[in-house]
């Protein structure tokens, strides 16, 4: 299996990730099967719901209202969850959200954690850093350990093992498990994993969770699961440490009312998941008795500032928009370089890296619009492309190096051209003169030569047509046009 | 403190992005044009929850108040169990004789993990999604008891039974500390999108409606 890097400061350029997955066509059946199986389960339980606009509405001027509000309404999570007996961290940087857990984790002598699956410490690398200090991290979520012991990368956020099948999940459980006799048997293979795992659940006493809501009303905390992994971690162990972006915060408990019914349709196709749970600091007598939760900026705030990127932070991670994507059907997560693929990724990843990285991103999408539609928070992610797009040639118009580009200098020369009509006649010639040994018998280019395989590479080039449409009007004037 | 200096950074960033910008509207004032209040009855809508609890494989008995005691034997005796837990507030005469009952009297883990199932009252159910929903009172039970065992009877009554996630909402006079929302057994398709149930929850959900 490929290891891939999901670390935006290392991964490679979009496209050049993608090229050995568009190779790979066990990968790209394994993710347009799961994604199919999504896509049409979600659609059917959609049309279902004769107010599914109307919940669309409501779940997106609910988040567009708490990021206009974002300080009061975290300053009052904040009270009411220390009231109730938790304890709240700010944390600027993915650095200072690491070191606030791995404290923690000391404080408890912790020396291993259970995990409930959560983005955020993807995005905060925080697996390896404790595995670094002496804590080994068990990821609980079936996917998740399905990746975590094949020494792999999640390619999606709510199926993060979607683009591996049952032969290969025989395989890794099989060798780490110490099971040779394991069949495929997606039934066998689950049992195996929750004997594996409860052992863990009754004696690991410290988990990490991330938050779906944190809920400022009451200072509650809730995270929505299928499998119970996520109940086992939040109800057994003694110490609870909750890791949440800041945008995560909703105003009141009803709020759910609206979240619940977009969050499951969305992401799994089902009318609700299996399990949603809800705590708020701690309860005597039930569950941990030590509660953290880390409050996550990491780039947040910046988002907040510019008004059109802002929608970016309405986003309730369900992954509609990658499984619609056409892009990210082809490619599979991996090939976006960041925890967060798909059309949610191409706008949030660059954004969190403050523009630094990752600026491939948002040329990752063929703009259809799909990621739009399905968006149950209404994010105009093709919008936020483009504008992303926009500021990446900006920062490239003002970098020194673009005068020696040969792309740079091309599109000067092309701009020149396209300027007169003469000397664009002229070139139109001349191309079909050029081309014409590369062009196909079906009249298509499927390589260019040097810098042009920049274009080809991803893409097909129509040859230049024996007669342009100027010099066909010419002669219909001149009468000897054929029709 | 460097802890505290990052909270204020952070507000203070939060608070300068956002008090330029022009005020959507107050809380009050959200469009909140979904459906809210369903329109079957009583009857209807306690028949769409059971259909929909069995698409989710759950087992499912209906009877009367008067009924109620002997259906739990018979559910119990039904299911092939009889080591079972019990929250500390469940009536006393749901403790039907001939199991040996662990009542949660601080029950540890381990004991809880070696009964073969639990029986447990509900707050809520919402017919449109099948979910049960927990508050994790007395007759509930601590959030552990309803999770370790393998079986979960759960009795429910129909006036407990709305027909929309807003109507459980607009139910909650105060907003509970704990809930667990339980919408059929534990699942997982994770694997290649087979939809396999009981990962590390409960394996099998019963439950019985009463008629009151
Ligand atoms: S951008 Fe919208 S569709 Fe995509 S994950 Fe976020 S909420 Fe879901």
């Amino acid at each position: 299996m490929i290891h891939p890097v999901l670390d935006p400061k290392l991964a490679p350029p979009f496209p050049k990730a993608a090229l050995p997955v568009l190779r790979n066509p066990q990968l790209r059946k394994n993710v347009a099967h799961a994604t199919d199986v999504i896509t049409s389960k979600r659609g059917r339980l959609v049309a279902e719901k004769d107010d599914w606009q109307a919940l669309r509405d409501a779940a997106s001027a609910l988040r567009a209202h708490v990021l206009e509000n974002l300080g009061t309404y975290l300053e009052q999570f904040e009270e009411r969850c220390t009231a109730a007996g938790g304890v709240v961290h700010w944390a600027a940087d993915a650095a200072e959200a690491r070191e606030i857990i791995l404290n923690i984790l000391r404080d408890e002598n912790a020396s291993e954690v259970i995990k409930i699956k959560t983005m955020t410490s993807a995005e905060i690398q925080l697996n390896p850093f404790l595995a670094q200090n002496g804590i080994e991290p068990h990821e609980t979520d079936l996917a998740e350990i399905i990746l975590q012991l094949g020494k792999d990368e999640p390619s999606h956020i709510v199926v993060p093992a979607l683009h591996v099948n049952r032969s290969q999940v025989r395989d890794i459980f099989a060798r780490t498990m110490h099971l040779p006799d394991l069949s495929d048997n997606p039934q066998e293979l689950t049992a195996a994993a929750r004997t594996y795992l409860r052992k863990k659940f009754l004696t690991v006493p410290t988990a990490i969770s991330g938050a779906n809501f944190l809920i400022a009303e009451t200072g509650g905390v809730s995270v929505v699961e299928s499998e119970g992994n996520g109940r086992m971690c939040l109800t057994l162990p003694r110490t609870m440490i909750t890791l949440a972006g800041i945008e995560k915060v909703i105003p009141r408990y009803r709020d759910l009312e609206i979240m619940l019914q977009v969050l499951a349709r969305s992401a799994t196709g089902e009318r609700m998941n299996p399990y949603t749970s809800l705590w708020t600091g701690v309860t005597k007598g039930d569950g941990p008795q030590r509660f953290h939760v880390v409050l996550l900026d990491n780039g947040r705030s910046d988002i907040l500032q510019r008004e059109r990127e802002r929608q970016t932070l309405k986003c309730i991670r369900c992954a509609a928009c990658m499984n619609a994507c056409p892009v990210y059907r082809q490619t599979g997560g991996h090939a976006y370089g960041s925890v967060y693929p798909g059309p949610i990724g191409a706008i949030l990843t660059p954004q969190l890296m403050k523009m630094e990285y990752a600026q491939s991103l948002p040329y990752a999408s063929s703009l259809c619009g799909a990621c739009y539609e399905v968006c149950p928070v209404k994010i105009n992610i093709p919008e936020v492309l483009i504008d992303l797009r926009a500021k990446v040639t900006d920062q490239e118009r003002n970098e020194e190096r673009r005068f020696f580009d040969p792309l740079y200098l091309g599109m000067r020369m092309a701009n020149k051209v396209f300027a007169s009509a003469g000397r664009f006649q002229a070139a139109q010639r001349m191309m079909r003169i050029g081309l014409k040994p590369l062009t196909g018998k079906d009249g298509w280019i499927r390589s260019l030569p040097a810098y042009g395989a920049r274009w080809t590479m991803t893409r097909d080039l129509r040859g230049v047509p024996q007669q342009s449409f100027r010099e066909w009007w010419t002669s219909r004037a001149n009468g000897k046009a054929k029709p | 403190m460097s802890a505290t200096r990052s909270r204020s950074a952070v507000l203070g960033r939060i608070r300068a992005a956002t008090t330029t910008t022009p005020h959507a509207g107050t809380y009050e004032s959200l469009p909140r044009a979904y459906r809210m209040q369903g329109e079957l009855s009583s009857d209807q809508c306690v028949a769409l929850l059971i259909e929909r609890l069995r698409e989710y494989d759950a087992d499912i008995t209906e009877c009367t108040p008067d009924a109620l005691i002997p259906t739990i034997a018979t559910q119990i005796a039904k299911s092939g169990r009889s080591i079972l837990a019990a929250p500390i507030g469940l009536p006393e005469d749901w403790l039907v004789p001939g199991c040996d009952w662990r009542v949660d009297h601080d029950l540890s883990h381990d004991q809880i993990e070696q009964t073969q199932g639990v029986v447990t009252a509900a707050t809520c159910a919402v017919a449109e999604s099948g979910t049960i929903v927990l508050h994790h009172g007395p007759a509930e039970g601590r959030r552990v008891l309803s999770l370790l065992p393998d079986w979960h009877l759960c009795v429910l009554k129909t006036s407990q039974v709305v027909e929309t996630l807003p109507e459980y909402f607009a139910r909650c006079d105060a907003p509970p500390a704990l809930a667990t929302f339980i919408s059929g057994p534990s699942a997982t398709a994770d694997i290649e999108m087979t939809r396999i149930k009981g990962v590390h929850g409960p394996r099998f959900l019963n439950v019985i409606v009463v008629r009151d």
